[in-house]
């Protein structure tokens, strides 16, 4: 559970995730995704209730954990007075990536980015800008995937290259978690979904027993609870 | 440790090569001590009173004003596309965040001060003779003092409506003694006496500089938890 | 214990702390002799000393329970250490007044960079930073966070500035000052003084626990509006 004074965004939600699951959290704003997700990436301490991770408890003081988790958020995290390169070295180096050099090219060529390595990051296109936040947050290959309404704002190149890459992501080994309101996008991939209204879960559920209209069905499950 | 040592390293790198690029803080700063001087010079009635006389003061009352120009952005390169919550998400301990930002305002700051003392021989031709060496000693202790509060309380003010005009009422109170023994220690250098007799003062402000550190860096988790 | 009780301690604290004020007043009015070198004037040290030290304790406390609130993040805590900061800022800006009224009439000045004096000053603004922090931090809890941070380096500022303030003195040798204190202080004198450091410090302690409950039933009012409105 989380409070913020008065206000409490996530309440009572009991998750368990497992390795190859890919869920996908639908809800209006303000029901509290974004919170979830910043509780599950451990930046938000909760006021009470635990997060485990393969088996332990993630414990705030410690930092081992966050090699494992990747977040890709709407905001890039990146430094606009540093060279593409040099934003992916900069985060490389505080993982302690060990191969930092190959990694790095790597992930350059992997999202078409190569050529503008030593551009700086104000002044590539939108576009550019989105694929280098991607191949930020999955430098160094984390197992857990949190995704917080990642096809915000993207151009349809962007959308797509993000689908792909969320595609190989989805290789059985990894758990993902993507928090959206775009109903289409966010159930391409999904293998589960959940639907959350005034921070708790109102429905969660297999993709395959999603039948019919989700859109309708999604507006039903919202509207039921106002 | 060698990690932590490097991730200190990287964050430290990171913050030096964007102000390399941009020179906004050092300019802003730059900028302010040189005018600052100009009006002292008149605002001052120079007939009567000789530069060693007030120096130290002035020294001392510009690298505080200058500083908290300097410090209050501590955190804006990093706010424009969240970037230190990107930082926040990797495995660096808070501590090692803060000793990072802390040492690269220190690095600004430090240059800053020297300009100070040089401003004041240029302009009214003050001599420092042969206490230099010492004299920059105890501008490093004071600048540490400063930056290791100013960094902490950056991070406060900045997460409030008031923004950076709550700094100083922050942290001038607690910097009374930075003042008094710094001021103490520069002005018996000014005035020509053995530098044995501003050992206590030396000593004062070192044992402040290192608590104000130690506190800074143990209380920042608590500061930028979300 | 229940807020109820606290309330009820609170209350019969602060009469206590009252009534035994009120005795302190008669007796630093009629009844201690007066000093014989500042004269009639000297009476306000009745006054300003124990206020003072209610603020040092204030202070001390305020800084403890933002530590343990940091520690143990009960909400608890919290309300105790602001309640103490609250008591804190009243005693301090009661020694602030009475210091350079008393310093007019026995020194002929309204200030003097006395230690004790500029070191209360220093602290008054520190918890003014420590207000300011409470109440400007959007996000509440955040604002009782930083709040502690700003009551701890306070806390742990304070015996730096307590030492350059008096090196400072020594370095610059004020006007003429008669210490109050002391072993000297004749028998009546220092009773009244006694008397007068408890009554301040049970009415302090009574207004801190009626603080406290009410920062406890604020919360709690909250606690079931948010409920209602669920």
């Amino acid at each position: 559970m989380r409070e913020y004074g008065t206000v409490t965004a996530v309440d009572g939600i009991d998750l368990s995730l497992a390795r190859g699951e890919f869920l996908t959290i639908f809800g209006p704003n303000g029901a509290g995704k974004t919170s979830l997700l910043a509780l599950l990436a451990g930046a938000l301490r909760p006021n009470c209730g635990q997060v485990w991770l393969r088996g332990e408890t993630l414990d705030f003081g410690e930092v081992e954990w966050r090699h494992r988790i990747g977040v890709l958020s709407h905001q890039g995290f990146l430094y606009g007075h540093l060279s593409a390169e040099e934003n992916l070295r900069f985060y490389g180096q505080l993982f302690g990536l060990s191969d930092l050099d190959d990694v790095v090219n790597h992930k350059l060529q992997h999202l078409g980015l190569q050529d503008r390595a030593g551009s700086l990051v104000r002044d590539l296109s939108h576009g550019m800008k989105q694929r280098l936040a991607l191949a930020r947050a999955l430098l160094h290959d984390p197992d857990i995937v949190l995704l917080d309404e990642p096809y915000t704002g993207l151009d349809p190149s962007a959308a797509i290259v993000l689908q792909g890459v969320l595609s190989d992501l989805k290789d059985g080994q990894r758990t993902i978690v993507m928090v959206t309101h775009n109903l289409t996008e966010g159930l391409a991939l999904a293998t589960t979904a959940a639907i959350m209204n005034r921070g708790r879960f109102v429905w969660q559920g297999k993709r395959a027993e999603i039948e019919g209209d989700f859109g309708q069905f999604y507006y039903g499950v919202i509207e039921g609870e106002e | 440790m060698r990690n932590y040592l490097k991730q200190i390293r990287t964050i430290l790198w990171k913050d030096l090569l964007v102000e390399f690029r941009t020179r906004e803080r050092l300019i802003a700063m730059g900028a302010f001590v040189v005018l600052v001087a100009i009006l002292f010079n008149y605002a001052t009635d120079w007939a009567r009173v000789s530069p060693e006389d007030i120096a130290s003061g002035l020294v001392w009352m510009t690298i505080m004003f200058a500083g908290l120009l300097g410090v209050g952005r501590t955190f804006h390169l990093e706010a424009e596309d969240g970037a230190f919550q990107g930082i926040l998400l990797s495995p660096v301990p808070k501590d090692a965040i803060f000793i990072a930002k802390a040492l690269a305002n220190f690095v600004f700051l430090y240059i800053v001060a020297l300009l100070v003392v040089g401003v004041f021989i240029f302009f009214f031709g003050l001599e420092v003779g042969g206490s230099f060496g010492m004299l920059t000693l105890v501008i490093a202790l004071g600048v540490l003092a400063f930056v290791a509060l100013g960094t902490l309380f950056t991070a406060v003010s900045t997460g409030t409506r008031m923004g950076d005009t709550l700094l100083p009422v922050l942290i001038f109170p607690l910097l009374a003694p930075v003042v008094i023994y710094g001021t103490g220690a520069t002005s018996q250098f000014l005035a020509g006496r053995p530098v044995t007799e501003a050992e206590g003062s030396i000593r004062m402000l070192a044992a402040f500089a290192l608590t104000a550190f130690f506190l800074g860096s143990w209380l920042f988790r608590f500061v930028v938890e979300d | 214990m229940s807020t109820k009780k606290i309330l009820l301690a609170g209350t019969m604290l602060a009469m206590i702390g009252l009534v035994w004020l009120g005795v302190v007043y008669w007796m630093s009015f009629f009844w201690v002799s007066t000093e014989v070198t500042q004269g009639i004037a000297q009476r306000i040290f009745y006054v300003h000393v124990p206020a003072a030290w209610t603020s040092f304790l204030a202070f001390g406390l305020a800084a403890l329970f933002s530590g343990m609130y940091l520690w143990l993040r009960d909400e608890r805590l919290d309300r105790a250490a602001v309640s103490a900061a609250e008591g804190g800022m009243v005693f301090a800006t009661i020694m602030l007044t009475t210091g350079p009224l008393w310093g007019k009439i026995a020194w002929g000045t309204y200030w003097t960079w006395e230690p004790r004096l500029t070191l209360t000053l220093l602290l008054w603004f520190i918890f003014l930073g420590y207000f300011l922090v409470r109440s400007s931090t959007e996000n509440p809890e955040k604002g009782k966070r930083h709040a502690a941070v700003v009551a701890i380096v306070g806390a742990l500022d304070i015996p730096f500035i307590h030492l350059s303030v008096i090196w400072f003195r020594s370095l610059h040798p004020a006007p003429v000052v008669i210490k109050p204190e002391g072993p000297t202080l004749p028998g009546d004198m220092l009773t009244t003084l006694l008397m007068s450091l408890g009554a301040f410090t049970v009415l302090f302690l009574g207004l801190f626990l009626l603080r406290y409950s009410l920062e406890n039933l604020r919360s709690e009012l909250d606690t079931r509006s948010r409920h209602a409105s669920v």
